[in-house]
């Protein structure tokens, strides 16, 4: 009965995930040739779907041996631990202003979900209207304030470039942490705030004893949740860098992209994504025995 | 100095998002005026009528495709969110009532897809749609996007079905009712807000893809949205406050969307993230 229910959604996500994924899998072990359509093949009622030559580890030993990986691994792993800091602390700070009473309250939870609702090319191009060298608002008004002699290239130069990649990010995905802190934060029983007052707490007291041993399933989930994310961002990267200039902001899941999709190298871009792939295994897992269940909000 | 604080975090959300509806009505010589105007000294829709096909103008090929690719960012969000609704919301319901073999493991696959980066999936899309001629097809994209939200539907689902009293479906049966009957007439009746929550973010979800398009479709007149304002935010020849006006229009539906329904979406994101 049980099956009956289920089986369509498994059976569906089976053909469109577990497939795929596998296929894949078997990609980044062989010499995938786009243009050959000789050759091995998987064929199933009419349809033929190519398999290529088995060729062992030989992408994933070519793609490991590029520096060009190991400098977008060490990027990227600055660019998650900065873009998880960065959305961890603005989204917890934005929930504890969101937590506290005043009028308008309800307005500000609706505008919290502007940012994220955004296509993230949509978020890109916003930030270009303002960080532009030429037309952008905020040299604008740092210009006009006479805060700067000369515009801010903020797209120049690569540390920069990475940097403001993080923070742009950072704005369309920390209203979601904001979200799930808030969520957290209503679980949290009054009389604990209470009592701490009667004992002489202070504000920031009651924040490092109360609120934040309660929300601790909640920050391991946010800090997961952006991990993830953070390593497979690929589309504010080609609205805004490129992954450039040079390859200082080409990150793991953009070389993959770039491998892949430019210059069209299944074989050793499969492998590259696998990479990310078994990292983000990896993640679930965390997340499976850290947060899920550990947590009841209340209804 | 919690007004103050107030007034901050609201100007950080909005203002970047007003600011892109202020550019997409300037003109671009008063964008690059300096010193920078405060106030927008001119107020024009041009750059609207441009997008529409209301006035001619040197790149006005690249304008038109934006309408075209809205209407199929639409077919796709509706067509991929009616099959989310039907089979994830059936899938969520079994997950939150029954117990069979494999419902751990079958849980954890699908944590795992929910993680997943969906272009290490694109390849084998690629090469299959190739095999298929389902490239620069509508129903290429319906397919391929529902590996990234029909996971999430079926959490979303689970945890809110999870909310409903078991006791409801078990009266129901007392009456007579089988499994189905009562799946659809009793509990899926009462379950409007869990539906609109998974709906409305399988529709975000579609409407602001843009990898797998920009790689799958790659024919004129065949991808959706996000790719084709990719692609004249790319051309030099073309303002940015034209590229800004057909972003703002693009952003809108699915920020009319989460704003009509934000207190379910909120609600079924929250506890689709924290429950097992």
């Amino acid at each position: 009965m049980a099956w009956l229910f289920a089986g369509p959604a498994l059976l569906g996500i089976a053909l469109v995930v577990a497939f795929p994924l596998v296929y894949s899998l078997w990609l980044s072990f062989t010499d995938v040739n786009l243009l050959r359509t000789t050759g091995p093949a998987l064929e199933l009622g009419g349809l033929r779907i190519p398999l290529f030559r088995w060729i062992g580890w030989r992408n994933y030993v070519q793609v490991l041996a590029d520096p060009l990986y190991w400098d977008s691994l060490w990027r990227t792993l600055y660019f998650v631990a900065a873009f998880v800091a960065e959305a961890a602390v603005v989204g917890l700070a934005m929930a504890l202003v969101l937590n506290e009473r005043f009028a308008g309250r309800p307005l500000m939870r609706s505008l919290l979900l502007v940012p994220w609702s955004l296509s993230r090319i949509v978020v890109g191009l916003l930030w270009i209207g303002i960080l532009d060298f030429e037309f952008g608002a905020l040299n604008g008004l740092l210009l006009r304030a006479g805060l700067i002699d000369g515009a801010i290239a903020f797209f120049k130069e690569g540390w920069t470039a990475l940097n403001v990649l993080v923070s742009v990010y950072m704005w369309n995905q920390a209203p979601f942490a904001t979200l799930l802190f808030l969520a957290g934060m209503q679980s949290i029983s009054e009389d604990l705030y209470a009592a701490a007052e009667v004992d002489g707490a202070g504000y920031w007291r009651r924040l490092w004893y109360v609120t934040l041993p309660a929300l601790r399933p909640i920050v391991f989930l946010v800090l997961v949740l952006a991990t993830v994310n953070g390593f497979l961002m690929l589309d504010l990267i080609y609205v805004l860098t490129m992954g450039g200039p040079g390859y200082d902001t080409t990150t793991v899941s953009w070389h993959g992209f770039k491998t892949s999709f430019t210059f069209f190298k299944f074989g050793p871009g499969t492998a590259i994504l696998y990479t990310l792939t078994a990292l983000c295994l990896l993640l679930t897992i965390v997340y499976h025995k850290l947060v899920l269940g550990r947590f009841e909000p209340e209804a | 100095m919690l007004c103050a604080t107030v007034v901050a975090v609201a100007l950080w959300l909005v203002a970047p998002f007003v600011w892109l509806f202020v550019t997409s009505i300037s003109y671009q010589k008063n964008l690059l005026a300096r010193p920078f105007p405060l106030v927008p000294p001119e107020v024009t829709f041009d750059n609207y009528r441009m997008i529409l096909g209301l006035v001619r103008f040197h790149a006005e090929g690249q304008a038109a495709k934006i309408l075209a690719s809205m209407w199929n960012s639409l077919v796709i969000g509706l067509v991929v969110t009616a099959v989310n609704l039907v089979v994830g919301t059936t899938a969520g319901y079994a997950y939150a009532r029954f117990s069979f073999p494999g419902k751990t493991l079958s849980l954890f696959a699908l944590l795992f897809t929910r993680m997943l980066p969906t272009i290490v999936l694109i390849p084998a899309f690629f090469l299959v749609f190739r095999a298929l001629g389902l490239q620069n097809t509508l129903t290429g994209l319906v397919i391929a996007y529902c590996s990234f939200t029909l996971p999430f539907t079926v959490w979303i689902m689970k945890a809110y079905f999870e909310t409903i009293p078991a006791d409801l479906d078990k009266s129901a049966l007392v009456d007579g009712c089988n499994r189905f009957q009562a799946y659809c007439r009793v509990v899926l009746p009462v379950s409007g807000p869990g539906l609109v929550a998974g709906g409305a973010f399988t529709f975000m979800l579609c409407w602001n893809e843009f990898v797998v398009a920009q790689i799958l479709n790659t024919r004129p007149g065949t991808t959706t949205l996000p790719p084709v304002i990719a692609g004249m935010n790319g051309q030099i020849n073309i303002d940015y406050s034209v590229i800004a006006a057909s972003g703002f229009l693009g952003a809108l539906p699915a920020v009319v969307l989460v704003l009509m329904f934000q207190k379910y979406m909120v609600q079924g994101l929250t506890a689709g993230s924290v429950k097992g």
